[in-house]
Order: C-alpha cells, then structure tokens, then sequence
C-alpha cells in the first residue's frame, strides 16, 4: 500500500510541473476556511475567472477547507511553500494570521485580505465596507417599523470580523432608535440548516418580533416563513439570488424586505488589486472598502433594481452581483464556469 | 546440550517476538505510514526545506495534545467529548492572563492554566464515578458547560499572548530542523512515560481493559479513572496553550476542531476505543500524518476538501487491517 501510495503521488506530481511558462506567469494561491457556503464558493469562483481573464496567471491553488485559525495559517504557509505570488485570503480571525502574512509579504508575496479585514498593515485589505452593511440594513428595518419594536438578529459566525464589524453597524445605527430592541440574538453560522432550526425554536418559543435582520442567511428564513404559515414581517438579507426573487414575487404576499449587497466577486477584485501590486501596474491604499447598496422592495428604485438583477442561470444561494467595476475584468459566463487557467 | 540451549533461547525470545508484534505492531506500522508519507511528500515537493518542515510542525502541535489528551481517556475505557472546549478554555485564560506581560510572567501563566484545566479534566472524571451516567454523555455536557464558560472569560477573538511567549512555539532556537514546536511535544513522553511505568499507570490500563477484573485485583476504579480525564485535561491544556503560541490570539471557539480530529488521530494510532490497548506513540504520529495530508494537497494543487475523504479513507483502511490482525491472531 505504501508503495502504491508513493507511486500515485508521484504520478499526480508529474501531471502537475506545468508551473513554469514565462516571466510573467504568476502562481495565485487562494484561502478559505468556510466550506459548503454558496457565498464563499462563488467568491473562489471569481479568484479563478479573474486568474484566467488576467492572462498573467499560471496557476491558482486553492487552500478550501473548514478549519480555524491555526489551520489556515498552515495552509497559508503551505501556499507560501508552493511558489505563490499572490495569496488572497478570506481571513478567519483579524489578528492570529499577522505573523505568517508578514511571512509572506517580507518574501514579495502580495496577500490580500477580501471580504474581511485583518490587522497586518503589509497585507491589502478588499473588501465590503462591513460596518456600513450592518448599519444600512438596521437602519431600514428600523425606518420600516417606525422607530419602535422588537428585531432578532441572525448573525454570522462568532467572533470572525465582519459578523463583529456588522453587529458594531447595527449597534450603531440602533443607538438613534431607543424604542427598537434586539429581543433575540443568534450565530447561524452563515449556514442554512442552523438557520432554519433557529427560526423553527423563535416560531414555537412564542418571541413577540416585528423584524428580523440577517446577515445573509435570508431566503432561509423567508422559507421558514412560509413552510410555517406565519405572516411575513419586515426581512434584512443580502443580495442573494434567491432572496432577490423572493423579495420581487412575495411582496404581493406582504413580504417587505431589503437586499444589502455583499458582492462575492469581490475575491476576483481582490485578486487584480494584488496582480496590480505585483505588476507595479497601479498602486492601491492598503485598505479599500466597497460601499454596500441597500435594495429594497418597498421604493420604485429598489424594487427595479430587484427585478432587474435576479438571474435564473444563478445558482439560488449565489450573489446576484457577478463581478466588482472596476477591478474585475471576467464575464458572467466565466464566473458561472468557475475555471481557473488551464 | 547446543540444541536444547537454543531452544530454550529461542524459546522465550519467540514469545516475547510474537508479544513485541502484538503490541507495538501497529505503533511501527504508523510510524512506517508516515516514513512513507514524508518520502510521497519529498517526491512531490523535492525542495521540502526547514520551512516546510515548521509548517508540520506548527499545524501538529494542537492536534498531537488533543490526541494525547483523547489518548488517556480512551485508555481508561473512557471517552472525553470535551477536549475541544477545555483547550478552548486553557486558550482564553492564558490571553485573559497574559496581555501586556514578560515571557517569564507568561510561563507562569501558563503553568496556572495547565492546573486549572488539569482540575476541570479531574472535574469531568468526578462527575461521571460519582453519578455514573456514562462517559459520553457527561462530557458532551461537560463540553457545553466548559465552551460557555471560555465565551464568558473572553466573548470574541482577542490579539495579545505576548510575543517572547509565542515564539516558544513559533522558533527555532537550537536549529531550523529541530523547531521548538517539536521540542514542546517532549511535555508527552515527560508526563506519560513516569506515569506508564508507575502503579497508577498501569491502573488506568487495568480499568481500561476489564473493570471487573481490575476491581477484583484492588485496583481503585474511582480514583484511576478520576486520574485518566485529569491527565487529560492537562494535555487538553497543553493543546489550548500550543494554540495561543501559534496564533497569537486568544479565541473562545479555539478547540471547536480538536475534539474529532483527536478521536482520529487516536484511532489512526492504534489506541482501542474500547479502552485499555494502545500507546502515546502512535497518536503522536497520526497527529503528524493527519496534518501532513492537507499540506501534500495544497502542494499538489488539490483541493484540501478531498483531504477529509482521504484521512477519512486511511483511517478505515487502518482499523481493518489493524482488525484483520487480531483475528488472524485469535485464529
């Protein structure tokens, strides 16, 4: 068996010495530590789609598993060991990867921070502006109930920081409504399941809410709502695909919600930002932070914009937003293709 | 006369040859798995420096404590569902503790922790002789009780274990091939080896393989397993305390992952999870081989998710044959 086992890795290794190519070949190293997440694969999707779409790229190697901490700094090690250029990384924790992306940097390496932030200040940081997204969205929930009501807060994961930076905008933004109170307060993890479990716990615990604001894990809890049979009160979600449809099709139903966007393809806009970087094309301030929009159904212009971006060759937990202006340079079709260069 | 002096040379040397196999069969076998790994490993990656070398190191050192940790529960026919949140807890009481202080004020901390979180281990083996509901229910509910009270010392991910004190594990300080991270897993051998040795060790074997047996022969059941989920604690310590060293930050969810991933090592190692059978060498190396996988992946360029398929597969292959070798024995 050991022998069988040398003989195939040797095989695979063989297959795979196809690093070299010229100068301007650049080896990407991708990673995540949040796996079976619609968001989180369409964010590699679009690492790869720019990869390919950059033509300066030879190779992405994507470091994708659920681990902690510790474990993504052995993985981001690994990428190190395996030649990468660029390392763009979804970070689990804003401080515990400092010293190994300082690592990286003082080698030449560009890392790239998206999605969340991380404290290191050699590494760039892209990524949606996290505080705003958790303020825009308590802020119309909280217009919605005019200023006074109960709201249960589905976070993220905790501790990571954008479910910190989300919670620290809805805190702030809850501040200007004293008469509006967070009554219930859950993690789901930025998963279905525990979402709908907790939705399931409110519904029987007979918690008296007027609105709920999520931190992405939203058609879920619409679902929750019709499987269920309650009425429908006001929804925060993010803008994915399936919410967006619902939030278009089920406001004749009375469902009122918003869409904040959280494009995932900001991966992809962080990948050019660090290609940039290495090529010495453009340079960039460390930190770069998108201003998230807030889509609703309940004005002209949201609902146009809803019915407008709803894609059904999306996959329903996938963002409606396909690619970041101005950084990426993909089309649609390479996203939904999700191949990197061959 | 030579012939029969053979044979009664050959005789016991034949027996303790057979005894040998039986019990550190599957300790050599790992060993081997890995020796293999290490050589598919420099095949693929034939520039596999000091760097790389750390890399293991590093990501082994949390995963080799749980697994010594698991190890001495499962000796004594136990099973700790709580080794996650006890690092968790050694975890955020050595951040809480040591923010803003010197190395040698840090150590100290640290040798607090591993008392603190030697009592909750001790804590957890109270609690399941004095009401005897079983094992594995005590400490999935010893796990709730314990992930609580680390979200309550500290409720999100905070930076500061100095930086002297995560060097202890992040440096090299004798030679880049020998990093500290290897030389902190020396704790194990240091505990276990007086231990195994002592009546008490041997105890925690005697509980382990036949309860009835061991009562029989005056061994104090209570106290011996009492010891097994102390030790363990400790370990369970040690695993939290490798974690602030490597990341550097104190993280109330730290341990989330080590309490399965202990449980496969310690099967890959070849400890019984029926209690009693095995060793600490061979989870040590199945912390390395488990850590080792995903690395080869990333170095492949594969995706680490089929690493979970593949640890997941070699633990199978080796618990069959590890089975296939005890009825051959039997038969």
């Amino acid at each position: 068996m050991a022998a069988l086992m040398v003989a195939a890795f040797a095989l695979v290794a063989c297959g795979n010495q196809s690093t070299g190519g010229g100068t301007t070949k650049y080896v990407v190293g991708v990673s995540n530590t949040l796996t079976g997440n619609g968001w989180r694969e369409e964010m590699i999707c679009s690492i790869k789609a720019q990869a390919k779409a950059s033509g300066v790229v030879s190779k992405v190697i994507v470091a994708n598993r659920t681990t902690d901490a510790a474990g993504q700094i052995a993985d981001i090690r690994n990428l190190i060991s395996s030649g990468a250029n660029v390392i763009v990384i979804n970070p689990s924790d804003r401080d515990a990867l400092n010293a190994v992306i300082k690592q990286a940097t003082d080698k030449g390496i560009v890392v790239v921070a998206v999605d969340q932030a991380v404290s290191e200040p050699t590494a760039y940081v892209v990524s949606n502006d996290q505080v705003a997204y958790g303020q825009l969205g308590a802020d119309w929930l909280a217009k919605q109930l005019n200023g006074k009501g109960n709201i249960i807060e589905m976070r993220g994961i905790n501790g990571v920081p954008a479910d910190t930076d989300r919670h620290q905008g809805l805190t702030t933004a809850l501040a200007q409504y004293p008469n509006i109170k967070v009554i219930k307060q859950t993690f789901t993890n930025w998963s279905l399941d525990p979402a709908a479990q907790q939705m399931k716990d409110i519904f029987s615990s007979g918690i008296q809410y007027d609105g709920i604001w999520t931190s992405g894990i939203d058609s879920t809890v619409v679902d929750q709502f019709q499987s269920s049979n309650k009425p429908f009160v006001p929804i925060v979600g993010a803008d994915n695909n399936k919410f967006v449809q619902e939030l278009a099709t089920l406001k004749d139903k009375g469902l009122k919600g918003a869409a904040v966007t959280n494009p995932p393809p900001i991966g992809g806009a962080g990948l050019a930002v660090g290609l940039a970087v290495l090529q010495k094309t453009h340079s960039y301030d460390h930190v770069i932070h998108l201003t998230p929009q807030v889509w609703d159904n309940t004005t002209a212009d949201g609902a146009a914009k809803l019915a407008q971006t709803y894609d059904s060759s999306l996959d329903p937990y996938y963002s409606v937003a396909f690619d970041v202006k101005p950084y990426t340079t993909y089309s649609k079709q390479d996203l939904i293709s999700c191949a990197g260069p061959s | 006369m030579a012939t029969s002096v053979a044979a009664k040379v050959s005789g016991p040397a034949g027996i303790n040859a057979g005894r040998a196999v039986r019990r550190y069969g599957w300790t050599v076998a790992v060993y081997v798995l890995f020796a293999t790994l290490m050589v598919a490993t420099l095949i693929v990656k034939p520039d596999f420096g000091a760097f790389e070398w750390n890399t293991l190191t590093l990501a082994a050192l949390p995963l080799a404590f749980a697994a010594a940790a698991q190890t001495m529960v499962v000796l004594s026919g136990g099973i700790d569902l709580s080794v996650g949140p006890l690092m968790a807890l050694a975890n955020v009481l050595a951040l809480r503790a040591t923010v803003g202080h010197d190395l040698r004020y840090s150590v100290g901390v640290a040798l607090l922790v591993l008392l603190e979180v030697t009592l909750a281990g001790a804590l957890n083996g109270a609690i399941i002789v004095l009401t005897r509901v079983p094992d594995i229910v005590v400490t999935l509910a010893m796990s709730f009780v314990w992930a609580g009270l680390a979200l309550l010392v500290l409720a999100k991910p905070t930076p500061g274990i100095p930086l002297d004190f995560q060097n202890l594990a992040q440096g090299s300080t004798f030679s880049p091939w020998v990093p500290n991270a290897l030389l902190l897993l020396l704790v194990i051998p240091l505990v276990w080896i007086p231990l195994r040795r002592s009546r008490a060790g041997l105890a925690i074997y005697a509980v382990g393989s036949d309860r009835n047996a061991a009562f029989r022969s005056g061994v104090n059941l209570g106290l011996s397993r009492v010891l097994a989920y102390a030790v363990g604690g400790f370990f369970a310590a040690c695993g939290g305390l490798a974690l602030s060293m490597t990341t550097g930050v104190g993280s109330p969810l730290a341990g989330t992952y080590y309490t399965l991933s202990g449980v496969s090592a310690i099967v890959l190692g070849g400890v019984s999870l029926a209690g009693g059978r095995g060793g600490m060498l061979g989870p040590l190396a199945a912390a390395y081989i488990l850590s080792l996988i995903p690395a080869v992946l990333i170095y492949l360029g594969i995706d680490p998710n089929y690493g979970q398929m593949i640890q997941g597969v070699l633990i199978v292959i080796v618990v069959m044959i590890g089975g296939i070798g005890t009825v051959l024995r039997r038969a």
